[in-house]
């Protein structure tokens, strides 16, 4: 054998066991299991929630919140800035919150959508979407299952058997359209964004990301 | 004249070409980087192929960010480009062909796992073959 048939397969040779190594090593690590759902706190508890709608339904101020379930930024954000919100202006009475459910992070966000919708049709979408956000796992890594859902819907008080099968339904699609539309209409880019509306006002984006207290106490005044 | 100078210079076109692509790459990948470092946009994009790859598991290999190993790979590359010699032609084809394999791999990531195609990645992985391939040709 010549020379350049033997360098040319020991080149191949040398790369194939450094791309089994990559792809080993690529292949197991990094991904974040999702964790068992941890039980509701009591953030919600005595504050009324219709059609997803948490709050007054008549208060002066509406804030509706853009997320998509896998997205840990607002899982950040409902960490650091929601029991705030919910305590100084929602259980005041002074804002209602609203939540519109994005699904582009991928099929895991869909299904995740479908099935808060049905959480909410039991009037349970925000303990829901908390309990969730207490056991993210990571993007697209195919965790949320039948099994996680449902350990997700016990954690928050809901039928996780009745918000399943509510998930495949036409009121579920609906909700996923109109979180879609909402958000196409108010050129909204990234998750979370919250969209304030005062009075009978048009809502009006106020900002991405995880919002400081004061960057949100200005916007709604 | 030795066999080993015979070899010495063969496909000049072939080379130039590669350290072209290889530039290419670089500049490809080192934007891949400094996103990767400058990227913790504390948001989630939406329709942003690369905002959602880059977030992934898939991301890192080894706690170090693939961005930053494919930088890396393309300036070894480009340094043993600088040798015309069988031993350089041989190590760029293999960090050529291990490149290729890599990105063949991720690309397949973010088609069937991700569902998130990111063009500069996809850039990337074209440079990877193009070098691949003329480094067969060089070692030929």
């Amino acid at each position: 054998m010549s020379h350049a048939p033997r360098r040319l397969l020991a080149a191949l040779g040398a790369s194939a066991v450094l791309v089994a190594a990559g792809i080993a090593v690529s292949a197991t690590g990094g991904a974040k299991p999702a964790s068992p759902a941890p039980p509701a706190s009591a953030l919600f508890r005595g504050i009324p929630e219709r059609d997803g709608v948490l709050g007054n339904p008549r208060a002066p101020l509406t804030l509706t919140e853009f997320v998509d379930l896998q997205c840990p930024i607002c899982a950040a954000a409902s960490r650091e800035t929601l029991p705030w919100l919910v305590e100084k202006y929602v259980r005041t009475g002074g804002a209602r919150l609203e939540l519109r459910i994005l699904h582009f992070i991928g099929p895991d966000s869909e299904r995740a959508a479908r099935v808060a919708a049905g959480a909410e049709r039991q009037g349970r979408l925000w303990p829901f979407v908390e309990a969730f956000y207490a056991a993210q796992g990571a993007e697209n890594s195919g965790y949320v299952t039948d099994g996680f859902l449902r350990s997700v819907a016990k954690a928050a008080g809901v039928d996780g058997g009745k918000a399943l099968a509510a998930a495949d339904g036409e009121p579920a699609l609906r909700r996923l359209e109109r979180a879609d539309a909402d958000a196409t209409r108010l050129g909204i880019r990234a998750t979370p964004t919250i969209a304030v509306a005062k009075g009978d006002g048009p809502p009006k984006p106020v900002g991405s990301g995880v919002l400081s207290h004061a960057a949100l106490a200005k916007a709604l005044r | 004249m030795t066999g080993r100078a015979a070899h010495a210079g063969r496909h000049p076109a072939a080379r130039r070409a590669s350290v072209a692509v290889a530039a290419a790459g670089l500049a490809i990948a080192g934007y891949l980087t400094v996103a990767h470092y400058a990227g913790a946009a504390p948001v989630c994009a939406i329709a942003h192929g690369c905002a959602t790859v880059q977030k992934s598991a898939y991301a890192d290999l080894a706690g170090v960010p693939v961005a930053a190993l494919g930088l890396l790979g393309y300036l070894a590359i480009l340094g043993s480009l600088a040798g015309d010699g069988e031993r350089a032609r041989t190590i760029t084809a293999v960090l050529a062909f291990s490149g290729f394999g890599l990105s063949a791999w991720l690309t397949w990531i973010e088609v069937a796992e991700l569902h998130a195609i990111c063009p500069w990645c996809v850039g990337s992985a074209l440079c990877m073959t193009a070098l691949a391939g003329l480094s067969t040709v060089r070692l030929a």
